[in-house]
């Protein structure tokens, strides 16, 4: 398990990570989303005592994750795969951190097997591709087989067989009770990967809630209707007791599908311009939840225009 | 891609280990460090080119001075020729100290290192250990091969010392010495100011530059201030005779140079363990 509470990072000027507080629970796939900027990898830096938080705390499995004896096989983590010298070869970067930890010489082999980099174990890592070396963050992440696993940006790097295999190992990792961290920029990955959400923007907690409930909140579709008789159109629906919302000359209705909607109006004789069926992404979820956080936004081009005239 | 679990069932303890495995202590940090200094090429090459340098350069310089000395016309002593090399070969032990340092900032590396050992006195004392002890071995052995070497050109001309001679072992050893307190003086500034380019200019140049251009500052002040310079201060232990009348004595020096390192290696620690890694 890990808990943070108030944590909070000031460099300089600016605020990482504002005060935010979340536990990750074992036995799940806890999604970790924001955009870039966000504050995730300075909170992933912060769980592993290599930044120190300027205020708050934050805890694995109950204690600072300094004050572990023997860290690697508590805690295992993803953090950047290029956190490595390009000229040691893969098997000489596992054999020295099994070494402190106390970890067995064998369990190197054994995590070089599990991520099919056996046969390039010798070569050095410069020469790996970027997937690659995050498959061998990720042999790194598992060496100390950690009840607890922090996957920074998995994914990055990797091809779509790369990827699915990165979303079965987290899932197999929670199943068998384990704490899995993972995060993210992509909705989309998340959605298909974990059970529970955690999304953060500009250093805060936006959302902290189950997958699903993140979905029925924040992606919800609606069927637009478009009628001359707008008002009309508005008061019948409502009488047949659907959520109907105004937006400018259209309804947004909620509670039947286009279909039904379309029958319904047309039996009582009123005119119909349009009738879409419009499902919002959970990607647009997210970006709309995080549309007010995002630290680096393209400027639109007539705007930027605009203001450099 | 297949899986291969090792273990299904996860017991959430916190200091659960890997089944039949030990705690880590301070000897399992040492060995990470070990292997991690032996497991990138530039150790090799830095520690073949002391030797090269180191013994090369006195074997050849002994050989063209020889007569000269034997004839007086050189105008120094035979025992300031015995570990001429090491005066060159220094550069590689600096080399060799920025390196176990910065190579770790400059890759990233250092995220890895204290997340796997996150008692950080601990990694600094591990890698003094593994940079100093290196240097000193193989600073000794550059100059015992050295002086057998340049000796043997010497005694033709009838002016070779011999082990037993005042100081020769003792300059052998302190090559060594001074070795390893450079690799150490430059590992510790490393860790300080992380970047490799600008710690290697910083302590060749306050050995190579600073260190000869203090000799011209004025005064009983200029003179002191040139004396306890660390190169100057440091690298008398090393010669049997010195070319420079105007150092400390040996191990005077030695033990100013030792404080100065010693110095530089608790601020580095102290400024190691409040920082971001």
């Amino acid at each position: 398990m890990i808990a943070a509470h108030g944590l909070t990072k000031i460099y300089g000027q600016k605020t990482a990570v504002d005060g935010i507080t979340f536990t990750v629970e074992p036995g799940r796939v806890t999604g970790f989303l924001g955009p870039n900027g966000a504050g995730k990898s300075t909170t992933m830096r912060m769980i592993l005592g290599l930044d120190r938080p300027s205020a708050g705390s934050v805890t694995v499995n109950g204690h600072r994750y300094a004050d572990s004896p023997a860290p690697l096989r508590e805690v295992g983590a993803l953090l950047e795969a290029r956190a490595l010298h390009p000229g040691r070869s893969a098997r000489d970067h596992l054999r020295w951190l099994a070494v402190s930890n106390a970890i067995p010489a064998s369990r190197v082999d054994e995590v070089l097997d599990l991520v099919g980099l056996e046969a390039v174990a010798g070569q050095r890592v410069g020469k790996f591709s970027l997937g690659m070396g995050q498959r061998l963050g990720i042999a790194v992440a598992l060496l100390g087989d950690p009840p607890v696993v922090v996957l920074d940006e998995p994914v990055n790097g990797l091809d779509p067989e790369g990827i699915r295999w990165v979303r079965t190992l987290a899932r197999q990792l929670a199943a068998e009770g384990r704490t899995v961290f993972v995060s993210s920029h992509l909705m989309s990955e998340m959605a298909l990967t974990a059970d529970h959400l955690i999304v953060v923007g500009r250093g805060k907690v936006l959302a902290d809630c189950s997958m699903t409930e993140f979905i029925a909140d924040h992606a919800a579709s609606f069927v637009r209707v478009r009628s001359p008789q707008r008002g009309e159109v508005a008061d019948l629906l409502r009488r047949w007791g659907l959520d109907v919302a105004v937006h400018d000359e259209e309804l947004r209705v909620q509670g039947l599908d286009a279909a039904a909607i379309g029958e319904l109006v047309g039996k009582n004789g009123l005119l119909l311009h349009e009738l879409t069926l419009v499902r919002s992404s959970l990607e647009d979820a997210f970006m709309t939840l995080t549309a007010d956080s995002v630290e680096y936004s393209a400027h639109d081009m007539a705007t930027t225009a605009g203001t450099a005239r | 891609m297949t899986m291969t679990p090792t273990s299904s069932t996860v017991v959430l303890d916190p200091t659960r280990n890997v089944p039949g495995v030990r705690a880590p202590g301070f000897p399992d940090t040492l060995h990470a460090e070990w292997i991690k200094f032996w497991t990138v090429r530039s150790t090799f090459w830095a520690t073949a080119m002391l030797f090269v340098l180191g013994a090369g350069l006195t074997t050849l310089v002994c050989a063209l001075a020889a007569k000269d000395l034997a004839s007086g016309a050189a105008g120094e002593s035979p025992g300031s020729f015995l570990t001429w090399g090491m005066m060159i070969a220094q550069i590689t032990a600096i080399v060799l100290g920025t390196l176990v340092a910065t190579s770790e900032y400059g890759t990233g590396m250092i995220r890895a290192t204290l997340a796997a050992t996150p008692r950080r006195g601990s990694v600094l004392a591990a890698k003094a250990i593994v940079v100093s002890s290196t240097l000193f071995v193989v600073g000794t052995v550059t100059a015992f091969a050295g002086y057998f070497a340049g000796n043997w050109f010497l005694d033709r001309e009838g002016v070779g010392l011999a082990l037993s001679d005042e100081g020769v072992l003792r300059s052998l050893f302190g090559s060594g010495l001074y070795m390893a307190g450079l690799g150490l003086f430059a590992a510790a500034l490393g860790l300080l100011v992380r970047h490799t380019a600008a710690v290697l200019s910083a302590v060749l140049g306050l050995v190579f530059v600073v260190g000869q251009m203090a000799w011209l500052l004025p005064g009983t002040w200029g003179d002191w201030v040139a004396k306890v310079m660390p190169g100057n201060a440091g690298s008398g232990v090393g010669t049997a005779v010195s070319f420079n009348p105007n150092l400390l004595g040996p191990w005077t020096g030695f033990a100013v140079f030792a404080g100065e390192v010693a110095l530089l290696l608790v601020v580095a620690l102290l400024v190691f363990r409040r920082r971001d890694a």
